[in-house]
């Protein structure tokens, strides 16, 4: 019953940052629904380690790894979106339309 | 141990570090000032900026002083003096620390005012400067001790101190402690040439919490020098729980007046002497430290 | 079963604050919302006795949050706020998208037999596991990892500079 509602969670949060990571204009605010997206894969995956396999440490290394990824993802980005401001004087991604059509 | 016999030893701890920094910095001992300076801070008007973010603002002095005791929480007193003893207890100190930087930024941003931002923001680039500092010797302590827990690390130092076999270890985490606790010379944040910084919008009861929850930085970090360094409850003649307080304290006077001898950093030296030179010392110390373990084995 | 319940608590911290973090017009509050929902991620994290991992989760993402909260300060138009701009775009498709997410993993929620309710090794136990699967099987992960890491920092870095010499 736990399991299920660790899994209900984990939904509801990866429906909430998908509609962030798609509704933003902002560099910014994008890379945050992506990170409570991650935080929402994070999440399913300790509850299954917990309650299907908790003999099998690959799952907790698995967390690791994406937690990892998420500071990276994000330094990375921020990296971009300094280059972008310096260039461009903004970061709204509605501006972005230089490789269009 | 009673959360509230912590509680009472915290307290008794931050009012004999106020007694030991005001003797570092006027050179009297004035036993009576930090009961007379708190009733008077408790006494003045609280006044509050005039488009504060409130929610932030009144939150921060609260979060500082409650990852301070958070982080105290899991240093030992004795082998059982201990409020909770997690199996990751090296880790979760250095977790609660750094809830002590988000506190300063909310502080920060929350009052309004240009110099409280620039004391808070550059509290978060002192961060990136001493973070690894404080976790690079931790990891090595924790290696001798071959577990995270912090019982387990004093008790990795019945034959020899830690800071006999590590000494660079010690250096930076006690470089990395005054950063963290925002003393001279890297008290940026908090200092008189940006009208007090952080502290500058606080005024009455919020003043004295925020300085209260300082106080119990000092202390907490103060423990942990001496549960990760310094033997913690070990030593000769006197029981464990009088060995423990005396070695915070010695710790904690040392903080308070060795770095008042030194003028302040500047922000950029402090990033570059720490990722220059600091963390390259610091994994020369871990891969000092594993090549004396697999050698003694 | 105090397991359910403070998974729950969390749970429902840990969604309220993820939809603060996108109805919020000021930029600090929306960065340090974002860091409650690690939180109380972490905090379920301590909840499900993955001891190691809840505490690395609340200790990375508290400056990792702070630190995104100084990059919105720098780089959007109206960070405390104060103005009321409409910073949103295509709403109803992304609202739709986002439900549709939200609806797939919970029909797989409920509807899958997951089964479970195995035993779980103390938390010194899983520490001292988890360093014998990080240093035996999963090496090569850890290391192919390293190496990214440092690349990305480089290359972060590397991106960002002004000018070059």
């Amino acid at each position: 019953m736990t399991l299920t509602l660790c899994l209900l969670v984990g939904a509801v949060l990866f429906g909430i940052g998908l509609y962030g990571a798609f509704s933003q204009t902002n560099l910014v605010m994008i890379m945050m629904g992506v990170e409570v997206m991650l935080g929402a894969a994070m999440l399913n995956l300790v509850a299954f380690w917990r309650f299907l396999h908790p003999q099998a440490f690959s799952g907790q290394m698995f967390v690791l790894i994406v937690m990892t990824v998420m500071a990276l993802e994000a330094a990375v980005g921020f990296g971009l979106a300094t280059a972008r401001f310096r260039a461009k004087g903004s970061v709204e991604m509605e501006e972005a339309a230089e490789l269009k059509g | 141990m009673t959360a509230l016999l912590f509680v009472l030893l915290l307290l008794i701890g931050a009012y004999v570090v106020t007694v030991i920094e005001r003797w570092a910095v006027t050179g009297r001992i004035d036993p009576v000032a930090p009961l007379a300076g708190a009733l008077a801070l408790l006494a003045t008007e609280s006044i509050v900026p005039r488009r504060p973010d409130r929610t932030l603002f009144d939150a921060a002095p609260v979060l500082m002083l409650i990852s301070a005791v958070l982080a105290a929480a899991v240093l030992p007193l004795t082998s059982s003096g201990i409020v909770v003893d997690l199996a990751t207890g090296g880790l979760f100190v250095n977790a609660a620390l750094v809830y002590i930087m988000v506190a300063l930024v909310m502080a920060g941003w929350g009052a309004d005012g240009a110099y409280a931002m620039v004391g808070g923001w550059s509290f978060l680039g002192q961060l990136i400067a001493y973070s690894m500092l404080i976790v690079m010797p931790i990891a090595a302590v924790a290696m001798r001790a071959q577990s995270l827990s912090t019982v387990a690390i004093v008790q990795s130092q019945a034959s020899v101190w830690n800071v006999i076999t590590q000494p660079l270890g010690f250096v930076l985490f006690v470089l990395a402690a005054m950063g963290a606790s925002f003393l001279p010379p890297f008290d940026l944040p908090n200092a008189t040439a940006l009208a007090m910084g952080v502290a500058g919008e606080y005024t009455g009861v919020r003043l004295a919490v925020f300085r209260l929850g300082r106080l119990v930085l000092v202390v907490t970090l103060a423990t942990a020098i001496t549960v990760f360094f310094l033997g913690g409850w070990l030593g000769p003649l006197l029981p464990g729980w009088v060995w423990t307080p005396v070695k915070t304290l010695v710790v904690a006077a040392t903080l308070l007046a060795g770095g008042r001898y030194v003028p302040r950093l500047r922000q950029e030296h402090l990033l570059q002497w720490s990722w220059k030179l600091g963390i390259p010392l610091a994994l020369t110390n871990i891969a000092w430290v594993g090549v004396t373990l697999l050698a003694v084995r | 079963m105090g397991q359910p319940i403070a998974v729950g608590f969390f749970g429902v911290v840990a969604i309220w604050f993820a939809i603060t973090v996108f109805r919020t017009s000021s930029m600090v509050r929306s960065a340090l919302a974002l860091l409650a929902v690690m939180v109380a991620l972490g905090g379920i994290f301590l909840a499900l006795e993955a001891e190691f991992l809840g505490v690395l989760q609340l200790m990375m993402m508290a400056s990792e949050m702070t630190i995104m909260a100084i990059f919105m300060v720098m780089y959007m138009m109206d960070p405390g706020g104060l103005g009321q701009m409409e910073m949103t775009h295509q709403k109803r498709s992304a609202g739709l998208v986002g439900a549709l997410g939200a609806l797939g993993g919970v029909t797989l929620a409920v509807f899958v037999a997951w089964g479970g309710g195995a035993t779980v090794p103390t938390p010194t136990g899983q520490l001292r596991l988890l360093g014998l699967e990080i240093m035996g099987r999963s090496m090569l992960i850890f290391e192919t990892a390293g190496v990214t890491i440092l690349v990305a920092m480089i290359a972060a870095t590397a991106v960002a500079i002004a000018r070059w010499r």
